[in-house]
């Protein structure tokens, strides 16, 4: 498994449980799911009728940029208010499932991505702007095209210390991820990691967005609220630079996919080069074992005797 | 603290099956077997790197990447190619790829494919980041203390989980019978009757301690109901009896009676007892097997094993009344009142009065006999066998009450903790939900 998933597997499987099961029977399940994400999904009035709820740590910075909108072009009819402690709902009744499975099967799906499209407002909004502002810039030749240091940077802070920075631009996509790692050896193998990111433009894929790395927050969002330089270099900061061909309408919805798991992803395969490398050591270990028994005299007390027939002993 | 608010992950592990979900909920989110299929024909040769031993001497200098290698070739992803549970089942069936089961006898053999296994299931299953969650992980009775600090050396060191806390299960099967109307005081004294597919262990428990000298193993569990079942439909030649129709047989038509002889003339008088099973045997082809005497003769090996096996003869009974008189006097009173079942193998109807029944004669048999050599009247003692509905996935479910409780943080190891002492730190953990305990 290379790549994590989108969507909620676990979601994903309930529903589809309860989609085409037999009789009705009552949930109440809380999924977590990365970053703090939680989901409750239950049937509070009637067995037919699931509530799935979502609580996101960054929701109302997500609100104050449009995340409704893009919930309300997902979900549409399938909003509720609000359940008590979370912050958004969805209630489906089985009694009014749409008649095609293939049409089931995308609600599924589209329920099961709630984290994703919830998160992907900022994105489609810096998108947006992108568009414009390109579309204005190009009036303009190369030389005078205006800065794009006025451009609003959106800050959401998905988790307790880390955060994601988004800048439009007329020509770029800026997303900006700041890092903490919690222990050392982490923090190492998050540089190797990110190192082989940042080179991987150079030696095979071309295509790929640029990456840089680096422990001082980039001039992008310096002075922004929140972004303090220690110079403890304990915050890394992870900056992708989307370029028009990665910003294209048919391939923005796989790129904002695949931005918003970055932090998922990374920190998986932290755990799993560490998970490879401790599978190594006990391969070595064992190694090593074999030659120590090899080295091992096989008889070293037989009993040596003269060619009188006494033995010596050693005192 | 971002893992305030988190539900803990509960993990059971069992031979056979693992059970994954999130403290509070009353289901393990995923039940899938304990299995794991990684490239290339090893099937647990040890190295489970999945890549060909290439070092022949120890190479030092070249940082372990085998002869001539360059660290540059060396970037495959070959280490991430491996499936669990029902994928892991349907890929080995594809070829390039070797199954591992890597837990034997409940515990784990196979360290390589088990960390891999559980990276999976945080990862791609439960979707979780493990340093924002405590995890409760169970572990068999006399599980050695080595096997506990290496599973806390992956959980810590490899996914720097927030806390953990391993449990044993037979102590979490008796929280999960508190759900029980039958339980009036939280106690955790009891005998756990604890039946899966391998082995069916009793085990007493005082005060949330096992009991270890006094736990008892019987060779007879799940697999043998089935074979038992298998080897009457063969007997009976009907068209189908594999084991995956005796197996459904099992489960679908299968109790407990009070009395063979008088079961078997019932069956004489009344023919509608006997049953018919439609097996689909796929490609449209249906046969129906007949259901006769195997739904009370299977799960009766328990109660006569010598209708199955000729080298296990003591009868489920008889063993869990050996296993509280050879506990200590003082605690046998509580293991007699609170015989907890749990596991697959105890679900069928009738089995915990069946088991109480027969409990009781002894006991009482046994109270008779010292009543009339005293002379003294005995006040008498309580048998009672606790059915309920959390049987199946007990110790999931008693590590999910357990975790849930707010108290369940402070009795966690943390991760500072661990960094503070090292792995010995796991041998000793506080007592959950024991005697003071709100839960």
């Amino acid at each position: 498994m290379l790549l994590l998933e989108y969507h909620s597997l676990l979601i994903h499987q309930i529903l589809t449980e309860r989609f085409n099961g037999p009789s009705p029977a009552s949930i109440d399940q809380v999924i977590p799911d990365f970053d703090g994400v939680i989901y409750h999904i239950s049937t509070p009035e009637t067995k037919t009728k699931i509530l799935v709820s979502l609580s996101i740590k960054c929701y109302r910075d997500l609100l104050e940029f449009g995340a409704m909108k893009v919930l309300q072009r997902e979900y549409g009819s399938y909003i509720v208010e609000p359940e008590a402690g979370y912050d958004f709902s969805l209630q489906i009744d089985l009694e009014a499932l749409p008649a095609e499975q293939e049409a089931r099967d995308d609600l599924i799906h589209r329920v099961s991505l709630l984290k994703r499209n919830a998160m992907a407002a900022p994105f489609e909004r810096a998108f947006e702007n992108h568009y414009h502002l390109a579309s204005e810039a190009s009036k303009f030749t190369s030389e005078s095209a205006p800065s794009s240091s006025d451009t609003e940077v959106m800050a959401i802070h998905y988790r307790d210390e880390e955060a994601i920075y988004i800048k439009p631009s007329h020509d770029r996509v800026t997303v900006i991820f700041s890092t903490v790692f919690r222990e050392e050896t982490d923090r190492i193998f998050g540089k190797v990691f990110l190192q082989e990111f940042v080179d991987a433009r150079r030696r095979a894929i071309q295509n790929a967005p640029q990456v840089l790395y680096r422990t001082d927050p980039p001039l992008e969002i310096r002075g922004l609220p929140g972004v303090q330089d220690t110079g403890a270099g304990d915050v890394g900061y992870v900056t992708f630079v989307l370029f028009p061909r990665h910003l294209k309408p048919e391939r923005r919805d796989e790129v904002i996919s695949h931005i918003q798991t970055f932090r998922d992803y990374f920190h998986y395969h932290i755990k799993a080069a560490k998970a490879y490398m401790h599978s190594r050591m006990r391969k070595r270990v064992s190694d090593f074992q074999k030659y120590l028994n090899r080295a091992k005299p096989e008889n070293a007390d037989k009993e040596r005797k003269t060619a009188s027939g006494r033995s010596f002993r050693q005192t | 603290m971002s893992t305030s608010q988190t539900p803990a992950v509960v993990m059971d592990n069992g031979t056979g099956y693992s059970k994954l979900g999130f403290a509070g909920n009353d289901a393990p989110s995923f039940v899938f077997p304990t299995a794991i299929a990684t490239k290339g024909a090893t099937g647990g040769s040890g190295s489970g790197s999945g890549r060909p031993a290439v070092a022949q001497k120890p190479s030092f200098l070249t940082g372990g990447a085998g002869p001539g290698g360059h660290l540059s070739a060396k970037r495959g992803t070959e280490d991430l190619d491996f499936f669990i549970g029902d994928e892991a089942l349907a890929a080995a069936k594809g070829p390039g790829y070797g199954i591992d089961y890597p837990i034997r006898h409940g515990q784990i053999e196979n360290w390589d494919h088990m960390e891999r296994f559980w990276q999976s299931s945080i990862f791609k299953y439960l979707r979780v980041e493990p340093e924002d969650h405590y995890f409760l992980l169970t572990e068999p009775p006399l599980n050695p203390p080595e096997s506990r600090e290496s599973t806390a050396e992956i959980m810590f060191e490899s996914f720097n989980c927030a806390g953990l806390y391993i449990a044993v299960q037979a102590v979490l099967a008796l929280a999960a019978s508190w759900t029980s109307s039958k339980v009036q005081d939280r106690s955790l004294t009891g005998t756990v009757i604890d039946s899966g597919d391998g082995v069916t262990h009793v085990i007493p428990v005082a005060e949330g301690y096992v009991i270890g000298s006094s736990i008892r193993s019987i060779p007879i569990a799940g697999r043998d109901i089935t074979y038992f079942v298998q080897s009457l439909l063969r007997d009976r030649g009907e068209p189908d009896s594999s084991l995956k129709t005796a197996e459904s047989i099992k489960e679908e038509f299968c109790y407990v009676c009070p009395d063979i002889v008088k079961e078997f003339s019932k069956y004489d008088r009344e023919p509608d007892k006997f049953q018919k099973y439609v097996v689909d045997q796929g490609a449209g082809r249906k046969v129906t097997v007949d259901v006769g005497y195997e739904r009370f003769l299977a799960p009766e090996i328990f109660f006569n094993p010598e209708i199955y096996s000729s080298d296990f003869l003591t009868p489920l009974p008889e063993v869990v009344d050996g296993v509280i008189q050879s506990s200590p006097i003082d605690v046998r009173k509580g293991l007699y009142k609170n015989i907890v079942l749990s596991g697959g193998s105890t679900l069928y109807k009738d089995f915990g009065r069946r088991l109480q029944r027969d409990i009781r004669n002894l006991v009482q048999e046994r109270l008779e006999m010292s009543e009339r050599r005293a002379g003294v009247k005995s006040s008498g003692l309580e048998v009672s066998v606790i059915t309920h509905k959390r049987q199946r996935y007990g110790p999931w479910f008693g590590g999910s009450l357990l975790g849930q409780t707010p108290e369940f943080r402070s009795y966690c190891h943390t991760k500072q903790e661990y960094d503070e002492i090292g792995p010995s730190i796991v041998r000793r953990f506080a007592l959950l939900g024991g005697p003071g305990g709100t839960a």
